[in-house]
């Protein structure tokens, strides 16, 4: 196949990727709105959510609970159980951080909550490999055959389609959160403003631990999601996606977590995408140039305001 | 007793103070102003009776209760409430949605205290979904005072509520603030346009580099010459 061949079905390999890195990049967008920093931390909350899922999956299968595989995927009741408690898990191991460290450094401003994060992202990586050792883990090593979608050569996994329906369902459910429910305006208020929102009565805590709830949460699967489409975890796998979901922050207008949806998955497709023409090693430096490009050119992001 | 005393406060922004020993009160149902030039003090006395800011010294108590140590979220949830001078609604968010954030706490249902507001402001009932952020300053005015309202607060504080809007918008805020009043609920203003406010005002008081002036009725500050000059603008 020539190049050019290629690309329809790399653009649907930049879309999975972009499903993973947008579900990141929405909590890393609210933490920089609502609690005003930026947190370098994620990364590792994708990872410790992958952990957590594969620890509590092992421990299932232990168990004997059964992971017959739903349909064409290549998992079951059993891992989706531990899919599902790991994000709440995380969510809990995440409010605990906060009300440990981030709580108490609030009035110092975003520089120290960033420094902390940065503290946060390796105690957590270094906690993981203790546990788990460097090496890749997996959650399941079968091997899933491609189904053809029938139109341009694209192939895709059955599991890959998952990844891309779920970010979907994700979205549209954030959407709905942050639109319409009292929480939801909230996070929108403090985000515009957190000292009015204090004054005007809004519980700005019960406002931050909802941030970190959607946040880790949104964290967790898509570390667990990126799990899926590599086959293999390692402690470091948020860690290497974090220039991704901060140039896709960036790139849709830093504060907005439509922005980062839409920043998320130009730089999944554009990543993808560009190893068609120069080597899959320089996928972080696609990144990284279209962050700094948007940051010279438009400093606000393809959606941000200009206040 | 006052609905709201403030006594000999001083106050400041770090160890810096703006304030000194600044004493006013607000009766029940009064119309306040203060008054006084730039950098005065007069926002920074609205953000330390919000609980914005720590007081160094001094006390303040509204409706029986020492207010000086609480932070804002609480203050509000005791019947008072402030419309900052500037950065005063929520410009992302609807009008409406504005208006019910303004009801955070209460859960009770509140429309017919947002139909109410519609019926003080009728504007902001044909602009329920629009975006605050792109709404004129009188308007935005409006909003904010609506928001600060929807908890049926005793006493309101507006900082400048008047500033940077042309003369006919201003009379209308005024007119508003008339209009809130006469419902029961106690005003302390911070203006600079001070004449019409002082105009419908029970009292007003005098600050100036942060510290008490003078203090008499409106009506006696308004035909006060020395007033007239330095605050009044002649
Ligand atoms: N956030 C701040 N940090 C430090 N100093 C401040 C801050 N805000 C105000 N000040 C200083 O405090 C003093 C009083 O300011 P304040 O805003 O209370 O004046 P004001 O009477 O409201 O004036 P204006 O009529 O211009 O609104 C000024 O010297 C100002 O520079
Ligand atoms: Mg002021």
């Amino acid at each position: 196949m020539t190049t050019l061949a290629h690309i329809p079905q790399l653009l649907v390999y930049g879309i999975i990727s972009g499903s993973i890195i947008s579900l990141g990049g929405i909590g890393v967008s609210l933490t920089y709105s609502i609690l005003g920093f930026s947190n370098f931390a994620h990364g590792d909350f994708m990872a410790l959510g992958a952990y957590i899922a594969l620890g509590l999956f092992t421990l299932f299968t232990g168990l004997g609970i059964t992971n017959a595989p739903f349909g064409p995927l290549s998992f079951g009741f059993g891992f989706v159980l531990a899919f599902i408690l790991a994000i709440a898990l995380t969510a809990i191991a995440v409010i605990l951080i906060d009300r440990l460290l981030f709580r108490r450094l609030r009035r110092s401003g975003p520089v120290i909550l960033m420094m902390s994060s940065i503290g946060v992202a390796l105690g957590l990586r270094n906690i993981l490999q203790f546990f788990w050792s460097p090496q890749p883990h997996y959650y399941s090593q079968a091997i899933q055959p491609a189904v053809s979608l029938g139109v341009l050569n694209i192939r895709i996994k059955p599991d890959e389609l998952f990844i891309i329906a779920l970010a979907v369902v994700l979205v549209i459910v954030v959407h709905a959160f942050m639109r319409y429910t009292k929480m939801g305006k909230a996070m929108r208020a403090m985000a515009d403003n957190a000292t009015l929102a204090q004054v005007t009565g809004i519980n700005t805590d019960r406002v931050i631990i909802w941030t970190w709830v959607i946040g880790a949460g949104l964290a967790a699967t898509a570390g667990i999601l990126a799990g899926i489409e590599n086959k293999f975890i390692t402690p470091e796998l948020g860690w290497q996606m974090l220039l991704s979901i901060f140039a896709g922050v960036v790139l849709g207008g830093i504060g907005n977590p439509y922005g980062a949806i839409l920043g998320g998955m130009v730089i999944g497709i554009s990543e993808e995408v560009s190893t068609a023409f120069i080597s899959t090693g320089y996928k972080p430096a696609v990144a990284f140039v279209i962050m700094i490009i948007m940051l010279l050119v438009k400093p606000t992001g393809l959606l941000g305001r200009k206040d | 007793m006052s609905l709201l005393t403030v006594e000999k406060v001083t106050s400041g922004y770090g160890d810096m103070e703006v304030l000194h020993e600044v004493s006013i009160a607000v009766d029940s149902q009064e119309i306040v102003t203060i008054i006084g030039p730039n950098g005065a003090g007069k926002s920074t006395l609205m953000k330390t009776i919000f609980g914005l800011l720590k007081p160094k010294s001094g006390r303040i108590s509204f409706s029986d209760h020492e207010i000086s140590a609480l932070s804002a979220d609480r203050i509000v949830r005791l019947g008072m409430a402030y419309v900052p001078q500037v950065e005063n609604v929520f410009p992302s968010l609807t009008v409406r949605e504005n208006l019910e954030m303004g009801a955070f706490i209460r859960s009770d249902d509140f429309s017919g205290r947002i139909r109410e507001m519609y019926d003080l402001f009728p504007i902001l009932g044909r602009r329920g979904r629009q975006q605050v952020g792109k709404m004129s300053g009188g308007e935005r005015q409006m909003v904010a005072m609506a928001r600060a309202l929807m908890l049926n607060p005793q006493l309101i504080l507006l900082d400048e509520p008047s500033a940077a809007l042309a003369p006919n918008l201003a009379e209308v805020i005024f007119e508003r603030i008339e209009a809130i009043n006469d419902t029961g609920v106690a005003i302390l203003i911070v203006e600079q346009n001070a004449r019409q406010s002082l105009s419908l005002s029970d009292r007003g008081y005098v600050l100036a580099s942060g510290r008490n002036r003078f203090t008499d009725t409106g009506e006696n500050l308004l035909a006060n010459e020395e007033i007239g000059q330095l605050y009044l603008g002649g």
